[in-house]
């Protein structure tokens, strides 16, 4: 590996995350001098973020690693709900491919996994530097040559990588990211809540290994946008609830998400599943909402920025998505300053190439694609009106009293026209045909 | 002048949970003694002043030491030996002292032995005393101020209802308390750099032990249970703005019977 | 009949040693004896038997002067070897701790020290002592033909003393003198201040930057009929209060009725002073501090604004 000559390293990553440690991966293979800087203990410390990642685009982006990973269930059971007031419809896919090998999603604990993935890139010569903290960036003549840390510590790079997570400080320090407003950025609450794996196997009808997703919508936000998931680990279970920051300033009462957290929990759609366990992690996060407005200047002179401190992420009714963003964006942003190395050029014309390459592929793309998601779901009835509609109408449906009971479809028809035959529903309707 | 530093790495004891009264311990990362990390500082101090000299750090441990080791190295040791080999494992304190003084014997020339007052998990305070007897070496324990010079040292040390000011030749032995120094974070280049210091990995064989004298097979204190206190806490926050907080503290402690007692 | 031999720096120690020793040596068919050194320690002989001992041995050697670890740890091994002895217990003040060590080793002897409970057991003595930092509590014994054990004062109650009689063994020990001199020694300010004892304790941790500020909570204190502690901060470092009131592993271990801590994070090698009392309350600036996971009240908030108002909430309460 090129040894540092006067003081001096060829990239420094700021953030030991999914993004950080994929672009450390990448250049380190590539014999490229590179530090990776984590504020934790170790990598994933305190990453509480995350759940459920999708193999796919791991796969394509950084083949054969993930064989050992220390992934926690593969995901057999997709299920999405409905809640109404004391009522809620599920919606589940239990599909035979769910289970064929290479498997289509893990659920993961970040702690374990940014760890294990941390020794790999150490393996692989990268220079894994925990317990420090990035705390602002060199400039020099308009272009970023370092980070400082803490009083007197720095570290000079030819790149320094962004890496930093949602609200990026080095973003923001080097002039790329500016202040955010809330409409762009959700609040989410998350516990681990731990129970043998046998109790989670039962509960959830699962076999060894295999895992449930859930995520839910409706009154648990009480009309706010945002929703609710729940993950099976190996002996715990991941539950959060997600609040767009904008509706959650609107809300009057104000409401704190752990409160949210809290009635959601002593759902009893919920209580059961997490009865006798123990909540063995706490944790408060941010998550962009903002799709790609809020995508910030992805590089400049001596700086690229990936994964959540770009942005990237996508938090879509059906699918909170993120980490394989992270990973995509670290892979290219390395390919992109193996090329720069190549020319010797990290300018920001030289980096330029890692904007062309994600414009290319999916992040961007999909990115682009959702564009109009956060204004549908803006819409206050979809998380309140509508999941009300759908369980009055279920309940009629499945109600048997001693009255003579109308024929099902004429139930469906004349409930269906009275709460979705409205010109607001036929709107959103056309809305749904955007996205 | 060359010193000896003894550290030991432990797990991070704020990161422990508790299970059904038995410590978790995998996946605890280790971090090095908070009081010997006071050791090395003034081994760095005592070299800086001096202007000359050797500095090396003796470590028994497990293999994470290989990567632990480079803090000390980078805070200013010159050079690392590491007692990893698994036959070690399992020692008590006195074993500990045994293989370290084994160590030292080997590392031959040293002046000055530095090793905390006690251990973060430990904290026996065995093992430097069981090693100065086995170096025959003089002592001086609890030491919060350090003075060498020409072939003695002079220390003043923190007793219960006193301090002693004590003064000794050399090569001697020395443990310090917390409050001796404030130990520096070593920069990111002196971490690099560390890599490149000279590491010695020593097995029993090395120093000249059987694995039969070592680790587990030579303790002498068994451990029969070690478990957690059983705790119950009411975990109440009080809410609202202080004068509603207090008023609610003092009705709660009134009602519990604590107060104007 | 073996021996457990007794040996503290303070005799107040030495003396609930003994009174626990007469308890075991029932059980483990043993006699208590006590090791008296240094400069006209003889004269101690009387109060030693009175508390229990069977047997006394002195020695005023020159060597014994001032206590060197070295030197003392010489006397009493040889002491140890001139009788039977199997156990030695010492008090586990700094210096008893520094003596079991090389007194252990010298007896090729495993060793335990700060112990906090010491029993009888299958022949043997188990004992109790913190392990992890605090986190746990370790039961161990010694699998060694001889066993020295270093006891936490106040670990056993002082037995009645009584009018007996009891052998005295002069010895003349064969002893070097030390390689270590005491050239100066000053004496803490006494306290006589009795935490353990405390119904009521407050302590004040790191948080408090202000000394001036120990103002409102020396009041908080008289309110509550407190005794005032503290974490190793305060005491070692910036000598706010003597040790005797730092409470922890290296401190004090109470058992208040109430314990409010101040400006205090809660790390083990403090909270493990206090985990036995009864409630606990918190006041810090950061909730997340660790100490309110053990906490039964807490407040979050600063304590130079909450402590002056719980202290008028406690003059005028409505
Ligand atoms: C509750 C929640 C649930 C989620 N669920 C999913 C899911 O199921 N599937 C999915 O794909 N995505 C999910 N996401 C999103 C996903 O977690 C993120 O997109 C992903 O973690 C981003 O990776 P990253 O490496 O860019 O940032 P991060 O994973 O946040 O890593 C940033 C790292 O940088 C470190 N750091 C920050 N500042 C500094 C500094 N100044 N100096 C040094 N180090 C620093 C941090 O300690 C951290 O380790 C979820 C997010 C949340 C909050
Ligand atoms: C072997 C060993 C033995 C030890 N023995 C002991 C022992 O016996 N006793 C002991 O106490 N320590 C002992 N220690 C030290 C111990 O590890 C901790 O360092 C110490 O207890 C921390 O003290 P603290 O909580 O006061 O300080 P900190 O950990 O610094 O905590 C200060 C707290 O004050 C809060 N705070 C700051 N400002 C304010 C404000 N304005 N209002 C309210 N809150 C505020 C902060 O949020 C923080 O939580 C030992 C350490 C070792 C390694
Ligand atoms: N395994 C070890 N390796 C190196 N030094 C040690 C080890 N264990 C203890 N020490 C040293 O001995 C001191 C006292 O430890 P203890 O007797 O366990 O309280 C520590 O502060 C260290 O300096």
């Amino acid at each position: 590996m090129a040894e540092a000559d006067e003081g001096k390293v060829e990239v420094v990553i700021v953030g030991a995350g999914l993004a950080g440690l994929s672009a450390a991966y990448v250049l380190a293979q590539a014999g490229v001098d590179t530090v990776v800087v984590e504020r934790g203990d170790y990598p994933g410390a305190k990453n509480v973020t995350g759940g459920r990642v999708y193999m796919a685009p791991l796969r394509h982006y950084l083949p054969g690693l993930w064989d050992d990973a220390p992934f926690e269930r593969h995901v057999t059971r997709e299920t999405l709900t409905m809640m109404a007031e004391d009522a809620s419809t599920a919606i589940t896919l239990d599909s035979g491919r769910f289970r064929d090998e290479p498997y289509h999603s893990y659920t993961l604990l970040r702690g374990t996994f940014d760890r294990w993935f941390g020794d790999k890139v150490a393996e692989a010569g990268a220079f894994v530097l925990p317990k420090y903290r990035a705390d602002n960036v060199i400039m020099e003549d308009g272009r970023v040559v370092g980070i400082v840390m803490g009083e007197e510590d720095e570290i000079r790079a030819d790149v320094v990588v962004a890496a930093d997570g949602v609200l990026s400080l080095i973003a923001e320090k080097a002039g790329l990211r500016k202040a955010q407003e809330p409409g762009h950025y959700a609040v989410s609450a998350k516990e681990v809540i731990e129970l043998p794996a046998k109790s989670i196997e039962q509960r959830f009808n699962l076999g060894p290994d295999e895992g449930a997703a859930q995520l839910y919508f409706g009154a648990l936000t009480k009309g706010m946008l945002g929703g609710g998931f729940l993950y099976t680990n190996k002996e715990s279970i991941s539950l959060g609830i997600v609040v767009g920051i904008g509706s959650l300033l609107e809300k009057e009462p104000k409401l704190e998400v752990h409160e949210l957290l809290e009635d959601f929990k002593g759902r009893p759609e919920i209580r059961n599943l997490i009865a006798e366990g123990e909540t063995v992690e706490y944790s408060a996060h941010v998550i962009p909402e903002g799709g790609i407005r809020a995508v910030p200047r992805l590089y400049s002179d001596g700086i690229v920025v990936i994964g959540e401190a770009a942005g990237l992420g996508l938090n879509v009714l059906l699918t909170v998505r993120g980490m394989e963003f992270a990973v995509a964006s670290g892979v290219m942003a390395a390919e992109a300053i193996k090329e720069a190395r190549e020319r010797q050029d990290y300018s920001a014309s030289s980096l330029a190439r890692y904007q062309e390459l994600l414009a290319e592929s999916f992040v961007l793309k999909d990115l682009e694609t959702f564009r109009h998601v956060l204004d549908f779901m803006e819409n206050p009835r979809l998380f309140g009106y509508y999941p009300q509609a759908v369980c009055d109408i279920f309940t009629d449906l499945m109600w048997i009293d001693e009255k003579p009971k109308p024929k099902i479809s004429s139930t469906v028809i004349r409930k269906g026209l009275s709460k979705f035959g409205k010109w607001a529903t036929v709107r959103d309707a056309l809305r749904v045909l955007r996205i | 002048m060359d010193i000896v530093v003894c550290m030991k790495q432990v797990p991070d004891l704020q990161q422990i949970r508790i299970k059904d009264r038995q410590p978790i311990l995998e996946n605890i990362p280790l971090v090095w003694g908070d009081i010997d990390k006071n050791a090395m500082e003034e081994a760095v101090k005592v070299k800086g002043k001096l202007g000359t000299g050797k500095i090396t750090v003796v470590a028994k441990g497990s293999d994470k030491l290989q990567q632990g080791i480079l803090e000390p190295l980078a805070m200013g040791a010159d050079e690392a030996v590491l007692l990893m080999d698994p036959a070690f494992a399992g020692s008590d304190s006195v074993g500990t002292a045994k293989i370290l003084a084994k160590a030292i014997e080997k590392i031959g020339s040293y002046d000055l032995v530095i090793l905390g007052e006690g251990s973060t998990d430990n904290y026996s305070g065995v093992v430097a005393s069981a090693l100065a007897e086995l170096l025959n070496l003089p002592e001086i324990t609890y030491v919060r101020e350090l003075e060498v010079e020409d072939g003695k040292i002079r220390a003043v040390r923190n007793m219960e209802e006193s301090f002693e000011v004590m003064e000794a030749g050399l090569p001697a032995l020395v443990t310090v308390a917390q409050e001796i120094n404030q130990p520096r974070l070593p920069k990111f280049m002196d971490i690099r750099k560390a890599g490149a210091k000279p590491k010695h990995e020593w097995g029993p064989a090395d120093i000249g032990l059987s694995t039969e004298e070592v680790g587990q097979k030579a303790r002498r204190v068994e451990t029969l249970s070690n478990l957690a206190p059983e705790q119950d806490r009411k975990n109440i926050m009080l809410q609202g703005d202080h004068d509603k907080q207090v008023g609610a503290l003092v009705d709660a402690l009134t009602k519990e019977g604590v107060l104007g007692r | 009949m073996s021996e457990i031999l007794v040996y503290s720096y303070a005799d107040e120690t030495a003396f609930e040693l003994i009174s626990a020793s007469k308890g075991f040596a029932g059980q483990l068919g043993a006699t208590v004896s006590a090791a008296l050194l240094g400069e006209g320690a003889g004269a101690k002989a009387s109060d030693y038997f009175a508390y229990g001992a069977d047997k006394v041995y002195v020695s005023e050697h020159p060597a014994l002067r001032d206590f060197y670890v070295g030197t003392y740890a010489e006397a009493l091994k040889q002491i140890a070897e001139s009788g039977d002895v199997e156990f030695v217990l010492i008090g586990s003040s700094k210096r008893g701790k520094e003596l079991a060590g090389r007194v252990a080793q010298k007896l090729d002897a495993g060793a335990i020290t700060d112990a906090n409970a010491v029993r009888a057991k299958d022949g043997n003595l188990e004992a109790d002592r913190y392990s992890l930092g605090g986190n746990t509590l370790a039961s161990q014994v010694i699998t060694t033909p001889k066993k020295v054990i270093s006891v936490m004062p106040k670990t056993f109650e002082l037995g009645p003393k009584e009018v007996r009689q009891g052998e005295v063994v002069k010895l003349d020990l064969d002893l070097k003198e030390p390689p270590v001199k005491v050239v100066e020694r000053r004496e803490k300010a006494g306290d006589k201040v009795n935490l353990e004892e405390a119904e009521i304790l407050i302590c004040v941790g790191r948080g408090v930057q202000a000394k001036e500020d120990l103002a409102m909570i020396e009041e908080l204190a008289r309110l509550l009929g407190a005794e005032i502690g503290c974490t190793k901060t305060p005491a070692s470092d910036w000598q706010w209060f003597s040790e005797e009131r730092m409470v922890g592993l290296s401190g004090k271990k109470c058992k208040p009725i109430l314990y409010v801590s101040i400006g205090i994070s809660g790390q083990i090698q403090h909270t493990v002073g206090v985990v036995d009392s009864k409630i606990i309350v918190t006041i810090n600036k950061d909730e997340k501090a660790p100490i309110f996971a053990m906490t039964d009240y807490g407040i979050v908030g600063d304590y130079a604004v909450v402590v002056p108002k719980l202290s008028e909430k406690l003059k005028s309460p409505r």
